[in-house]
Formats: structure tokens, C-alpha cells, sequence
């Protein structure tokens, strides 16, 4: 068996509801396009059941960049654009309490046939994180410790 | 969850699709090494019968309970998978599903180490989410055997028929005091050149003798409560002002006259009327919007109408809201619209066309008409900082879809009807897309029609001719086709091609709880998996008033939600995806924020129950009114409340799985 090269790149969640930005991520699939393998793409119904604190864990465990691809106002959710737009902003106020730079969270629209922003996305938190390299280098307290697969 | 998780993962090659990048026996091989796992395969073709087989065989034979599969998307294979995790005998929520193809090997072809490190995380991450899996069960309710279809045009018409052949009751509900909606105000559709009122009598005969159909005209919905399998609606109903005994009389003797809609304001009618002959109801009504309450006399009596508004409380499992389209209406001065008496749009020539049969030549208000232009994507196709915003600041950025066809059709009747008639088409694209609608294009080509191409940001301009001019009207356009020659077109009439928008139903929108998308159309769940579903449960879409479509593609979206809504409710039960609120009540002590924090009437309330002789209060979902949107999740302080399948838990094991280093992931075996 090959040897596998283990990547040692920032990592990028995009959380993705189902009825935008992770369909989107499967027509982006369709058209064949290629962009940086180090995305991780979660399913989402819709992004307002995540409190702020479940960004901050994530950024702790090593998570480098989070990408909310939400309906935007075509959401089948009435509560969804409006309180995606607040939970930002409350998780920009606790990141920048914790030192994390604010631009590793985007929200960004994107339909079930955006392939076009989805890639921008991408591609431009890829480029962001390349700059300014790896959120535990940000963070104030130490990482709360790994919990997961040996739990 | 009590029993031990024993989780079998499987890595599908696709075929090569995936493993042509992902090195899926590597995957296969680390994933194996992760703790509860305890069969871990690699297969060319999951799918298959072969590939189901050994699932189910695994999970017969080693006792596996959770199933983790990385193939193509979920869309496509889930419930497949689901079905055979059923086969044998495990609950279809114990499986996870992850998606390896579109979203790894299709776009990361150039860093096969990197889309398996990829897979490898995300699959790692779908064993993380697998041991907190629940076996959930799909929510089972009581359904009413009856559907609402709103909107009596030629969607709603479809599907209220199609229900009822299925043995379901249907009530429709039709605003104006006829049926037929747009459709009866054409004359000949494309493609078939068939007469519009004919076909529709033909449908509208078999709706109104159907015995499972009750229809309601001068009706609309003024309120809505409860869920799938059991809305609760309140219809209010204006009264015909006339009966069959007195129609004739009053109509005869009615004098107020107002503009006539139904013909788009070309010509007057009474306020009390039909729009045309043969409609349904055969019986005349009171246009109560316009009459000035004057009295009528007949026989010597003078007569006051009044509308008797009544109200009726009924039940219905399901919804069709099949409230149509309008046409869109120029401003004042879009291409010298209401400011020049020959500028019209198509709508209004079709009406022109129909109320002249056989007439030898084209006139429009006693002049002949021997040059028309035709300007295609009129409210269409609008461009953001370039066309001017409509009433609601948005711009019509949608292509209409039909106009084209409809246009090329109107040339082909002038052509035939007024051989000698100078003829332009100005258009951007022609998108004659249907079977058989480029033959309208192929004909107009060759009767001499005269193409113009125009582009967006340059709109063709209409000015009134200087007097003494051999024509009232003169049309600028550059010509894309002849390397931008700026043309002048002296001509008798200009018809501007405008396109579809939505109806004006805020009311029943916010009534429904249904989404609109940019375009401001209902919008569906998902317009290739669900096409005809909204977000709300038992809440279907039929026709227009989805988006632009033609009465083709109307009546296949009607039969598509009627077929929704008989599977829905054919059964007399509904069944629902379990993925809504559970509280924990363990955790929950009652702090009401998920109760605030629910946009959703009748979803989450607080109840106190009596428990060992103490007084608690929690939190209750009533599961058939809940989206699972989520918002109660986020503020809950005592982590008590969550969307099953889709837990807040499973997400941070997720995350963690990802996070972690794939050294460690090793080491974690
Ligand atoms: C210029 C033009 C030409 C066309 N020519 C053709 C053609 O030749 N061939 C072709 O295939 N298609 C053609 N079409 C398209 C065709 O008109 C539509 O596909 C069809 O009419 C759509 O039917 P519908 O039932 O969806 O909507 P509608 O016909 O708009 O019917 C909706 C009904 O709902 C009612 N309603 C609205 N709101 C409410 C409410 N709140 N409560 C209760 N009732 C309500 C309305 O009164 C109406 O009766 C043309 C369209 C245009 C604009
Ligand atoms: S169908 Fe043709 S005329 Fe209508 S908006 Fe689309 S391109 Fe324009």
C-alpha cells in the first residue's frame, strides 16, 4: 500500500445547509472544478440551532476557518437569515474576546446551483489562512484538551 | 442509547469514480482501526444488489447496529441505503451517509493525498456522529382525507382533479367570481395552436361535475392553523349579488361601466358581468370592488346590491396553493408605455386578436397597422444598476420563459392572418426551449420576419414621430447582428412581450408560513429532489406561482402536487421525518427561552405536569408544527433540547474527529 502524504494544512469547516451551500457543494461537484481538499463540508438544516460557544470549541479543537454557507433570504426557514445574521455578530463579539481573528468566520449565501461563490468562498478563506496560518496561534487560553474517537 | 455501538463503515469505489483519487483501501484500512468499528469494507459499486447484500449481511451476521457509508451524494443514494438497513432489521436512523464523490474525488482530482486525508477525517466524522445516533421513528398523524387547492386557473384545476380521481376530497378555492385563471384569456396556445377556452371548458366540466369537488368562487383563505394531516382554515366568501331568476334583469339595467380586466383594459364592461361566453359559474357576478352603490332599476323597483360576506371553518390534511402569476405591467414611459396609444403589451394584443376574429387587416384604434415591433423580455431579464428597480427596490433579473414562444407565436398568426404586415422581432436570446416551440422561430425566420438583437444594457428606445411622419412611432435599436448598426424603425405599432410576476398574496404567504425566493415566487424545498414541496409540511406548490412556466409545464407541476398530496394523505396517516425538537426532560427545568426563541405557532409550549407529587414545568414540541429549524437548540442554557438526528452533541463530535490529527486518529485504534 502507498504511503500517505498527511497534509499539514489549515483546516476549513463549511457548514452547509442542505437546501443551499451543501447542495451547492454537490453541483460544484458536478462541473468537476477543483479546489483545496483541506474543506470540510457538514450538513446543516439550518444554522440558527448552533450557539456561539459551538464556534469557539471549534476554533479550540483546531479548527482553522469556518465557512457558514446558509439560504441567505431563500431559505425554506423563516428564522434563517435573520438569525444566522445575529449569530454571527454574537460570535464575532466572543471571538475577538478570545483574540481569534474574526474573518476565519464567513456567512456567505450560497443557492443549491451557486458554483461560482461557492469556489470563491473556498478558495478565499484558503488564501486567508495561508496568510495568517493557524487559529491556535491566536488563541489566548489554551486549547481546551482533544476529546472525539477515544471518548 | 443503551446497546454498545458496533459500527460497520463502508468506502465505495463508485466505480473508480472515487477511488480513481481517494485511496479508499487506505481509508478503509485507517477507519478500521477506530474504536466500536467492527467491520470496515471497501466496494466497487454499493449500490448494487451485490454491494446491498453484504450490508445487510453484516448486519445480520456480526451484529453490526450503526452503518456509516462514504459513496455519492446523499442525495441520490440515501434512502436507498436506508431501505436496506431496513431489510435487515435495523432502524434507518442508524445510518449515516457521507458524501465521497461530488464533494472529495470530483474536486480535489490533482491531491489524491489530500482528498484521502479528507475522506478519512469525514469518515471518521461519520463514525463519531454514527455511535450517538438514536433509532428514531418517523412521526406517524392522524390525516383529514380532503385538500384546499387555492387558485381555480389551470394548475389548480389540474391537481383538484387529479386528487379527486384518487378518491380524495378536494375543496377549491377560486378568488374571482369565475374559473380559468390567465389561461382563458389567451386565444391560441402554442404548441398545438389549440383554442385556449376549449381545452379549459373540457377541464373545468370534468372539476365541477366531479362529485369529490367542491368549488367556492369569490373565495379567499383568511386564516390558517394547524399542521400536515390537519390545517384548520377559515374561508371567506363574497356573495354573487345576483341569482338565476334576476341576472338578465340587472345586468341589462345595470349602466356602470368599468374597465375590463379580462380583456386588460381595451374595452369597458358592467360591474355586473361575465368576462367572456361560456365561462363557469354560467351565472354573472358583481364586480363589488368598482360598483358605487347606486341603485339598479328593473321592473320599476330600484335595487342597492349588497354583499353578504360569509365565513366557513373547514379541515384539510394538505394545501395547494396555485395562485398564478400576473402579467408584468410596464411603468408609465417604459418604451412609451401609457404615454403613446400605440405602444400595448402582448397580453393586450392576444386580447386584440381574439376579440376580432377574421378581420382582414390588423387595426389599432381605427388606424391600419402596416409595420409592428415586437420587444422581447419587457419586465424580464432585468439588470441590477441598469433597469430601474420595481416598487419593492428588487429588479426582475428572472427570464420569463414563455414570452419568447408566445411572441414567435403571435408572429406566426399576424403572418398568416395579415400576409403584408412588416414584421420586427427585438430580442436578446431567443429561448424557444420546449418540443416543438423552435419551429416557431424556423417560421418566423422564413415568412420575413425581420430579427433585431439587442443586448440588455442597451434597450431599444420608443419615440413618438415627428408630425407628418409616414409612421406615429419610431423604434431605436443597435443591432447586435449588423456589428452594432444603430437602426431607426418607423412603425404602426410596438408590442412589448412582457414577462410573468408574482401574484400579489402576501397575506396567504405569511398565512402559510411558505418561502419566497429572490424572484419573489414561492419557492419549493429543493428544486430537483423536491420540486413541489415547500419547507412546510403538507404545503405543496402547483404552476405559476412557483415561477414562470408554460401550461404545459403548469399542469405537470399540478399532477405532480396532487400526486404529493395523495401519497401524503391517501392513507388516512401522514408520515413525517422524525428530524424536529426533543426535549430531554431529564435537563429540562422549564426556562421557556426555546418557547421564545420559536419563530413556529403551536410548536414548543411550556406545560407543568404533577411528578411525585411536585409540580414540574418543561418544555413540549408538538412535533407535526415543528421544522426542526433548530432555534430553540441554540439558546437552551441546560443543553435540553435538541433536533434529533441532527444534535448539537453529534456535530461536536464531528468537529473533533475533524479537527484532529490523522496520526492521532491512528493512534486513537
Ligand atoms: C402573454 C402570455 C402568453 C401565453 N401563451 C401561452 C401559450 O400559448 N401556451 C402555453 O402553454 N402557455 C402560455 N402562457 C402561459 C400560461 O398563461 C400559464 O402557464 C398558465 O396560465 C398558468 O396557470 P396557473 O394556474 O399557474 O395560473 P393562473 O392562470 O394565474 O391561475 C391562478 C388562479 O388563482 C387565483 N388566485 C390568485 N390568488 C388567489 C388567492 N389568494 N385565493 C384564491 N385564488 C387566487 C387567480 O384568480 C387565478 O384564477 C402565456 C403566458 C403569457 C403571459
Ligand atoms: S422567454 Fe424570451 S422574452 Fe421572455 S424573458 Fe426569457 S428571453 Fe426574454
Amino acid at each position: 500500500m502507498t504511503k500517505l502524504n498527511i497534509s499539514n494544512e489549515p483546516k476549513i469547516l463549511i457548514l452547509a445547509t442542505l437546501a443551499g451551500g451543501y447542495a451547492g457543494a454537490d453541483s460544484t461537484g458536478q462541473s468537476h472544478v477543483d479546489y483545496p481538499a483541506n474543506t470540510y463540508i457538514l450538513p446543516v438544516m439550518c444554522p440558527v440551532m448552533f450557539p456561539p460557544e459551538f464556534f469557539i470549541r471549534a476554533y479550540e479543537r483546531g479548527i482553522d476557518g469556518i465557512i457558514l454557507m446558509y439560504s441567505g433570504t431563500d431559505s425554506p426557514y423563516k428564522v434563517e437569515a435573520e438569525g444566522t445574521a445575529k449569530l454571527i455578530n454574537a460570535t464575532y463579539a466572543l471571538m475577538k474576546e478570545r483574540g481569534i481573528d474574526t474573518r476565519r468566520l464567513r456567512l456567505a449565501a450560497i443557492c443549491t446551483v451557486c458554483v461560482k461563490p461557492f469556489l470563491k468562498e473556498v478558495n478565499n478563506m484558503h488564501n486567508l489562512l495561508k496568510g495568517i496560518g493557524f487559529v491556535k496561534s491566536e488563541l489566548k487560553s489554551h486549547p481546551a484538551p482533544l476529546q472525539g474517537a477515544k471518548s | 442509547m443503551s446497546e454498545k455501538p458496533k459500527i460497520a463503515v463502508y468506502t465505495c469505489y463508485c466505480g473508480g469514480n472515487i477511488s480513481h483519487t481517494v485511496k479508499c483501501e487506505q481509508v478503509a484500512k485507517l477507519l478500521a482501526e477506530q474504536p466500536d468499528v467492527v467491520v470496515s469494507r471497501t466496494n466497487m459499486s454499493l449500490c448494487s444488489d451485490a454491494g446491498q447484500s453484504q450490508i445487510e449481511e453484516d448486519i445480520r451476521e456480526l451484529g453490526v447496529n450503526r452503518v456509516v457509508i462514504g459513496a455519492c451524494a446523499p442525495s441520490l443514494h440515501e434512502q436507498t441505503f436506508r431501505k436496506t438497513v431496513i431489510r435487515a432489521g435495523l432502524n434507518p436512523y442508524l445510518y449515516h451517509h457521507i458524501g465521497l464523490r461530488e464533494q472529495d474525488s470530483w474536486v480535489h482530482t490533482c491531491d489524491a493525498d489530500g482528498a484521502t486525508c479528507k475522506a478519512v477525517r469525514l469518515m471518521a466524522a461519520g463514525v463519531a456522529k454514527a455511535r450517538l445516533l438514536d433509532p428514531l421513528e418517523p412521526i406517524q398523524l392522524e390525516a383529514e382525507k380532503r385538500a384546499l387547492v387555492i387558485g381555480g386557473g389551470v394548475a389548480g384545476l389540474r391537481a383538484a382533479l387529479d386528487i379527486a380521481d384518487q378518491g380524495l376530497k378536494v375543496v377549491l378555492v377560486e378568488k374571482t367570481p369565475f374559473l380559468g385563471g390567465r389561461m382563458a384569456q389567451l386565444d391560441t396556445v402554442f404548441p398545438t395552436g389549440e383554442e385556449a377556452h376549449i381545452l379549459l371548458a373540457d377541464l373545468i366540466d370534468k372539476v365541477v361535475n366531479h362529485d369529490k369537488i367542491t368549488i367556492f368562487t369569490q373565495t379567499e383563505v383568511t386564516k390558517v392553523s394547524g399542521y400536515v394531516g390537519n390545517y384548520g382554515i377559515q374561508l371567506t366568501q363574497h356573495s354573487r349579488g345576483v341569482s338565476a331568476e334576476n341576472a338578465k334583469a340587472l345586468q341589462d339595467a345595470c349602466q356602470q361601466m368599468v374597465a375590463d380586466e379580462f380583456n386588460y383594459g381595451l374595452t369597458e364592461r358592467k360591474v355586473i358581468y361575465q368576462p367572456y361566453h361560456g365561462c363557469y359559474p354560467p351565472l354573472p357576478a358583481v364586480d363589488w370592488e368598482h360598483y358605487n352603490g347606486e341603485p339598479i332599476n328593473i321592473n320599476g323597483k330600484s335595487e342597492i346590491l349588497k354583499d353578504e360576506i360569509q365565513q366557513f371553518e373547514l379541515s384539510a390534511g394538505a394545501v395547494v396553493v396555485a395562485t398564478g402569476f400576473d402579467p408584468y405591467v410596464p411603468r408609465e414611459g417604459e418604451y412609451g408605455y401609457s404615454e403613446l396609444p400605440q405602444v400595448v403589451t402582448l397580453p393586450q394584443l392576444i386580447r386584440h386578436m381574439a376579440l376580432n376574429p377574421g378581420a382582414k387587416s390588423l387595426e389599432w384604434q381605427g388606424h391600419k397597422v402596416r409595420d409592428i415591433v415586437l420587444i422581447h423580455c419587457v419586465g424580464s431579464r432585468e439588470i441590477e444598476g441598469i433597469d430601474e428597480p420595481q416598487e419593492d427596490g428588487q429588479v426582475n433579473n428572472y427570464c420569463s420563459r414563455v414570452c419568447c414562444t408566445a411572441t414567435l407565436h403571435m408572429i406566426e398568426e399576424l403572418r398568416e392572418n395579415f400576409p403584408k404586415l412588416n414584421i420586427y422581432d427585438l430580442y436578446q436570446d431567443i429561448r424557444t426551449y420546449g418540443r416543438g416551440h423552435e419551429d416557431y422561430y424556423i417560421n418566423a425566420l422564413d415568412n420575413g420576419t425581420r430579427f433585431v438583437r439587442y443586448h440588455g444594457e442597451e434597450k431599444p428606445k420608443v419615440f413618438a414621430a415627428p408630425k407628418g411622419d409616414t409612421h406615429p412611432v419610431l423604434v431605436h435599436v443597435t443591432d447586435a447582428l449588423t456589428y452594432n448598426q444603430e437602426l431607426e424603425i418607423p412603425v404602426d405599432l410596438v408590442v412589448l412581450a412582457t414577462g410573468m410576476q408574482p401574484r400579489q398574496i402576501d397575506d396567504l404567504v405569511k398565512m402559510l408560513k411558505v418561502s419566497r425566493g429572490n424572484d419573489r415566487f414561492l419557492l419549493e424545498v429543493h428544486p430537483k429532489l423536491r420540486p413541489v414541496e415547500t419547507a412546510v409540511n403538507g404545503v405543496i406548490l402547483a404552476g405559476t406561482a412557483q415561477g414562470p412556466m408554460n401550461i404545459q409545464e403548469s399542469i405537470s407541476a399540478a399532477s405532480a402536487a396532487a400526486a404529493k398530496v395523495i401519497s401524503l394523505l391517501g392513507s388516512g396517516q401522514v408520515e413525517l421525518q422524525p428530524f424536529v425538537a426533543a426535549v430531554d426532560p431529564e435537563k429540562c427545568n422549564g426556562t421557556g427561552a426555546c418557547v421564545e426563541a420559536c419563530e413556529y405557532e403551536d410548536a414548543i409550549a411550556l406545560e407543568t405536569f404533577v411528578e411525585d407529587g411536585k409540580e414540574v414545568t418543561r418544555a413540549v414540541v408538538t412535533p407535526a408544527n415543528c421544522t426542526g429549524c433548530g432555534a430553540c437548540v441554540a439558546v437552551c442554557p441546560n443543553r435540553a433540547i435538541d433536533v434529533q438526528g441532527w444534535t448539537l452533541a453529534q456535530y461536536e463530535a464531528m468537529v473533533d474527529a475533524i479537527a484532529m490529527d490523522i496520526v492521532d486518529l491512528v493512534e486513537a485504534g
